[in-house]
């Protein structure tokens, strides 16, 4: 195939021309990803027409509607709960996002530069240990907090999801094993200690991947449902996915159109974050993974 | 260790043991983390040990006693035996299926969109990624309500072809089924993410090495492109698996463990061992039994997790 594109380069002047075979290659190639965006989009604008539907079914069988209304936003806003809850998740994404960044950054960087017992074998036990989430001691909280008298607190969803990751803390040394070890060496000839190193030079360079973690952990606590719902008992502490959950099971049962707007309202930002964002982790988890 | 030859005025021994020598002002750097893992990782997990073998349910809350295996024998040979069975069946293909599926499919996406000539491929991406960036409890919930039999647009939908109503969230079979595709939906992106990732990081002269040789497209595939997404994509299997193994939301958001079984009211066609574990001490206020799920739970993916991740090597320290 590739003999028949060069055998006859007077006939296609242009270099970038196919040999028949790729060109049916990309062109299927091409039909096979435009279904798959097809896939991708449907649901997401079939959320998008309730949200801007009249009425209270979610679907009229029509793909095209015939009048649009921006009422069930206005109805969101001013007779739901749903700025409440957009601000306790706020609340709660914010402080997860600042604990994560104080924990990661410092350990990473001990598991990246320094020598210690535990080093080989600390940070594969503890993604091991991470691999049981603590939604699966549930149990434990729950009978903790019930004889402690401390649910429904905001502040104490927060400490309970508070601990280090180690996940966080292998992505991040993933990053910083790739710091060339001759900046810290050249900082040591100058004088400076294992602190000085890592506040001018280790921390100052690891700024985009702690960006990263604190965006993940900010938009992972949006995820949060199990917890959230057994400490979380009041509406006025609802965080946005208890509320949206509430939303459909409770008071505002069969109120799709409402719900489709918060999903939207609630997941349009998040999404742009994302995928702003996902290069990064991407690129982390594959350096993370090739390194040694 | 390419210092060594350029250094020859420190002998390799030497130099060994100036590299081995621990640094005990690591663990100022470590302590915030690990105390934190320590009370708030660490600690609920011993204590939902402890629970798992005592009798602490709503009618001995301030006056449990230790029960020895009583619980995990209940749930092995017991009276939980029925009740857990298709469950623990249900969540291992729920986790396989999920997570080879977004594998594949990602995989397969991914080669379509490294076509060289296909110019327009990173819009192609940003496209499809969307419904991984989307929060994806807001997904599945909002796919709760696509999926309604009555009035969901799905079944609207297929209608308009002349599809009658499928009973989506409310059958057993179809139940379990919108449980897989909603997850691959929105899980496979990532797979596929990760995978063009790998492939665009494939050294461009292996390939002209290949072709050099004499190797086509699909030799080239194989014995190219093959080892060297294994290499980056098999380590994110595992956790990937642990992950979906106890992906709650992905159940409990789209069919809070329904429909409900005939037999048992502690846990219904598509509840998982974790959504079961839930339910057990928070609808049912028994926490000795959801305690010893979790520990069970536990165990299981502890051991699958250790054994692949020492098989792969994934996460030891080359020293």
């Amino acid at each position: 195939m590739s003999s028949l594109a060069t055998s006859a380069p007077t006939l296609s002047p242009k270099k970038k021309s196919l040999a028949p075979g790729q060109r049916f290659v990309l062109w299927v190639s091409r039909i096979i990803v435009w279904f798959f965006i097809l896939l991708a989009m449907f649901p997401i604008y079939f959320v998008l027409l309730a949200s801007l539907k009249g009425g209270q079914s979610f679907f009229s069988g029509n793909l095209f509607p015939r009048s649009i209304t921006l009422q069930n936003y206005w109805a969101l806003l001013t007779q739901t709960s749903f700025l409440t809850w957009m601000k306790n998740s706020l609340i709660v994404g914010i402080l997860l996002g600042a604990v994560q960044l104080a924990f990661t950054a410092t350990s990473a960087y001990a598991f990246s530069r320094m020598r210690f017992f535990g080093r080989k074998y600390g940070l594969m036990t503890l993604l091991l240990l991470q691999m049981f989430p603590n939604a699966l001691a549930v149990s434990a909280i729950l009978a903790v907090l019930t004889q402690l008298n401390l649910l429904d607190n905001l502040y104490i969803y927060v400490l309970v999801q508070a601990g280090g990751s180690a996940f966080n803390i292998w992505l991040l040394k993933g990053y910083l094993d790739t710091i060339p070890r001759e900046l810290d060496e050249a900082a040591v000839m100058d004088g400076a200690n294992s602190m000085q190193i890592y506040l001018r030079i280790i921390l100052p360079l690891s700024v985009p991947m702690l960006v990263v973690i604190f965006l993940f952990t900010f938009i992972g606590s949006f995820n949060e449902f199990l917890l959230g719902s057994t400490i979380l008992q009041s509406p006025s502490n609802y965080t946005l996915p208890i509320g949206l959950f509430q939303f459909i099971q409770g008071q505002f049962a069969k109120n799709w159109t409402e719900f489709s707007a918060a999903a939207l309202l609630a997941a349009v930002p998040l999404t742009v974050l994302y995928a702003v964002f996902q290069k990064w982790i991407v690129s982390g988890l594959v350096a993370g993974s090739v390194k040694g | 260790m390419a210092m060594m030859t350029a250094t020859p005025e420190v002998s390799p021994a030497q130099k060994k043991k100036t590299r081995r020598k621990n640094q005990p002002v690591a663990y100022l750097y470590l302590g915030p983390a690990l105390i934190s893992i320590a009370i708030l990782g660490i600690a609920p997990l011993l204590y939902t040990v402890y629970i798992a073998f005592t009798n602490f349910d709503m009618y001995h809350f301030t006056s449990y006693q230790f029960v020895g295996l009583q619980n995990f024998i209940d749930i092995i040979n017991g009276p939980y035996l029925s009740v857990f069975e298709p469950v623990f069946v249900w969540t291992i293909v729920f986790a396989v299926t999920t997570t080879l599926a977004n594998y594949l499919v990602g995989l397969f996406v991914a080669v379509l969109l490294n076509n060289e000539h296909m110019k327009e491929s990173n819009i192609y991406r940003a496209i499809l990624i969307v419904p991984w960036a989307v929060p994806a409890l807001i997904t599945q919930l909002s796919w709760s309500n696509l999926l309604n039999k009555d009035y969901g647009p799905i079944n609207q939908f297929l209608h308009l072809f002349g599809i009658h109503a499928i009973p989506w969230l409310t059958d057993p079979f179809w139940a379990k089924i919108s449980v897989l595709l909603v997850n691959l939906w929105l899980g496979y992106p990532y797979m596929m993410s990760v995978s063009l990732g790998a492939l665009q990081a494939v050294p461009k002269d292996l390939y002209e090495a290949a072709q050099i040789d004499g190797a086509n497209w699909w030799q080239q595939f194989f014995y190219v492109t093959i080892p060297a997404i294994w290499k980056i994509t098999i380590p994110l299997i595992i956790p990937s698996f642990a992950f979906n193994f106890n992906n709650f939301n992905a159940i409990y958001a789209l069919t809070q463990g329904g429909p409900a079984r005939p037999d048992t009211q502690f846990a219904g066609y598509t509840d998982i061992l974790i959504s079961a574990a839930y339910k057990m001490s928070l609808t049912f206020n028994k926490f000795e039994i959801a305690a010893a799920l979790s520990v069970m739970v536990f165990i299981l993916v502890g051991v699958i997790s250790l054994i692949q991740m020492k098989a792969s090597g994934a996460f030891q320290e080359a020293d």
